[in-house]
């Protein structure tokens, strides 16, 4: 007996490719066309059977040769449902249970056999490709699963890029968050001579949660920062976000970088389950004195270049990084900025940057760079900084978000420009409301006492009520000029009107020894100031009246 | 400026608060003329809470002291700060009106 192959019996489609198979193998071993449809009809009823089980059951085919006539023998192997023998008996010569296989039942039928002469082996290998041949039924199936798992992969692949994509787009939320609390306008206080600053940030594709801020905290005290947050996307910009928003509004009342660091982080590390952590220098400058005043939370060390060329690194630590463990008090030093004198922080984008053979840029060479170079201003500071980081890192990719920050101070001119107010009103009574108040401003951010102050007010009362009431022949509006001036310790006043030529301070003293009765109403006003001020003068200044004042403050208790 | 009185026995107690100035006199003034055209004969005022007194305050303390003497009352005035008590002494003011330190003072024996 001569096996020729198997057919596995899968679904109806298998059945119909068997029933194909077996006829053309019929045909091919001369069996007629009538015997040969009959088969494969038989052997598709069997393979029909078959299916009823749930385990895959197979067609074996046979023939036998017995001289010059051969027969074509159909094992059913089924372990669970064989065909009905009596079912197929009418189609075959014989039909039999046969010795079971090893994985099931075998039912096996034998056609009658037909005179074919030998078969020769080629004809055999026709019989056998004929039956491993795959029918176009089947490959169409086969065509359909592999799409099927093709779809399967291709859904997949598009589930993890729009994942990706998702992560990028939050990663770009991120980087816009970050971005856009950056102040990116230079120079960004272009009215003021004593300072300068420039800054850059370049973000880096993925990691990086690098940020910085200058502002203004009063006219006397420029605040600046570059912090780095660990993580990265939304989070870390929103972590960024309140960071940079607590140290501004800390900054406000507090001139003390220990301080300002202590607080955001009691701030930072309550609530803090993402257990986020941002590192900060923080730098105070007065402008007036040029004293920098700094604290370092586990930041890169940042640089002073100063005018005569020495480079000093600011290598002191004030704390660990900020949000990390609460209830610390962070420490400072303070150092004095003379005019010329630059200060360059940075983040580890800098220092970590890598070349294409992995080298690391260094905290080495970016002090050998600022050493030798002459930084003009500060944007050519930072401008050399970044230059280097691209240079060295060549076709290297940034993996790092990279920021330079540079303050200079300039200084103010040394002269005795003593702080000066000036204030317009015109010539109506309530006015003298608006001038109380300046004047309570003025001796606020002067440290002036109660007394002083008080004072001031009754003088300013006394004038401008004499000015307003008697200075003016006709109704119009005119315009009364005041200002007030500190210069060492003293304290000058000058008030200017348009008025008739009038010298307050021709008018005699009153007789105050004079008892109730006898004194006239009113008159006062020019006594009290003579007395509450130190000195008072007048001057007639082409068409205006000048009123100079002085008084001397008492400051010795500071 | 903001302006309170109260009946003490036979005393009126006047409170004033802010400054006594050129803007704010005319209604002091006329507050004080009014109590005094209700009635009230004695009167304390008390300028805690006043941060200055300029010529403009002086002179209707001063109207109002004559007035209430004219009428057989009296005026007393109390709280002065240091700057107040300045003007006072510059002025002459604290030999000619009655001058008390504390409330508490100038209300005792009215």
């Amino acid at each position: 007996m001569i096996h020729l192959g198997t057919i596995p019996i899968r679904n109806e489609i298998s059945v119909r490719e068997a029933r194909n198979k077996v006829r053309s193998v019929a045909e091919l071993m001369t069996y007629s066309e009538v015997e040969a449809t009959r088969l494969a009809t038989a052997s598709s009823e069997g393979a029909r059977m078959c299916l009823l089980g749930c385990v895959e059951p197979r067609l074996s085919l046979q023939c036998e040769i017995r001289g010059e006539d051969a027969s074509l023998i159909l094992d059913f192997v089924d372990s669970e449902s064989p065909p009905d023998i009596h079912r197929l008996a009418g189609f075959f010569d014989r039909v039999e249970t046969a010795a079971p296989a090893p994985d099931g039942q075998t039912v096996r039928a034998y056609a009658p056999p037909v005179a074919c002469g030998s078969l020769p082996s080629s004809v055999l290998e026709e019989l056998r490709t004929v039956i491993e041949k795959k029918g176009r039924e089947e490959l169409l199936v086969e065509i359909r699963s592999k799409n099927a798992e093709l779809q399967d992969s291709l859904d997949n692949l598009r589930r993890t890029r729009s994942a990706k994509e998702r992560m990028e787009s939050e990663l770009n939320i991120g980087r816009e968050i970050q971005m856009s609390m950056l102040p990116l306008r230079f120079p960004a206080f272009p009215d003021r001579t004593d300072f300068d600053v420039h800054a850059a940030l370049y973000p880096a594709r993925e990691v990086g949660g690098d940020f910085y801020d200058l502002f203004l905290i009063d006219d006397d005290h420029f605040c600046f920062c570059v912090g780095d947050v660990s993580g990265k996307g939304v989070p870390a910009a929103l972590f960024m976000a309140v960071t940079k928003t607590l140290i501004k509004s800390r900054a406000a009342n507090d001139l003390s970088p220990a301080s300002i660091l202590s607080h955001v982080n009691t701030e930072l590390s309550q609530r803090n389950e993402s257990c986020m952590f941002v590192t900060v220098f923080l730098g105070i400058l007065d402008l007036r004195t040029g004293k920098l005043t700094y604290g370092n939370a586990g930041h890169n060390p940042p640089f002073l270049k100063r005018s005569t060329g020495d480079l000093v690194r600011l290598d002191q630590r004030h704390g660990p990084v900020i949000g990390a463990a609460g209830d610390l008090a962070y420490s400072q030093d303070q150092l004095t900025m003379q005019p010329g004198d630059l200060v360059f922080l940075y983040t580890d984008g800098v220092t970590e940057a890598m070349d294409p053979s992995q080298t690391l840029y260094s905290e080495k060479r970016l002090h050998d760079l600022l050493a030798v170079q002459e930084l003009s201003t500060v944007e050519h500071a930072v401008q050399v900084g970044v230059d280097d980081v691209w240079k060295f890192q060549g076709k290297a990719e940034q993996a790092d978000d990279v920021t330079v920050l540079s303050v200079v101070f300039a200084g103010r001119p040394e002269t005795d420009e003593p702080d000066r107010l000036e204030l317009k009103i015109s010539n109506r009574l309530e006015e003298i409301e608006r001038v109380s108040q300046f004047v309570n401003a003025f001796s606020e951010r002067h440290g002036l006492d109660d007394g002083t102050r008080r004072k001031l007010n009754l003088v300013f009362d006394e004038l401008l009520n004499n000015t307003i009431s008697y200075a003016y022949e006709d109704d119009g509006q005119h315009e009364i000029e005041m200002t007030m001036s500190i210069s060492q310790d003293r304290l000058y006043v000058a008030i200017t009107d348009d008025g008739i030529p009038f010298n307050p301070f021709d008018n005699r003293a009153p007789d105050t020894r004079l008892s109730i009765e006898d004194r006239p109403i009113g008159g006062l006003g020019i006594h009290l100031v003579r007395n509450v001020m130190d000195r008072v003068s007048y001057e007639r200044r082409g068409s205006f009246n000048v009123v100079h004042l002085e008084k001397q403050l008492n400051t010795s208790k500071e | 400026m903001q302006l309170s009185s109260e009946a003490r026995e036979n005393t009126t107690l006047v409170r004033l608060e802010g400054n006594l100035d050129t803007n704010t006199s005319g209604e002091a003034h006329e507050y004080l003329n009014e109590a005094i055209d209700g009635g009230v004969r004695k009167m304390v005022v008390n300028l805690e809470n006043v941060d200055f007194v300029s010529s403009a305050g002086l002179r209707i303390l001063l109207a109002t002291a004559k007035r209430l003497s004219g009428e057989g009352g009296s005026l007393r005035i109390c709280g002065l700060n240091e700057t107040v008590s300045e003007v006072f002494e510059i002025s002459g003011f604290s030999t000619i009106l009655n001058v008390f330190h504390s409330e508490g003072d100038a209300l005792e024996g009215f």
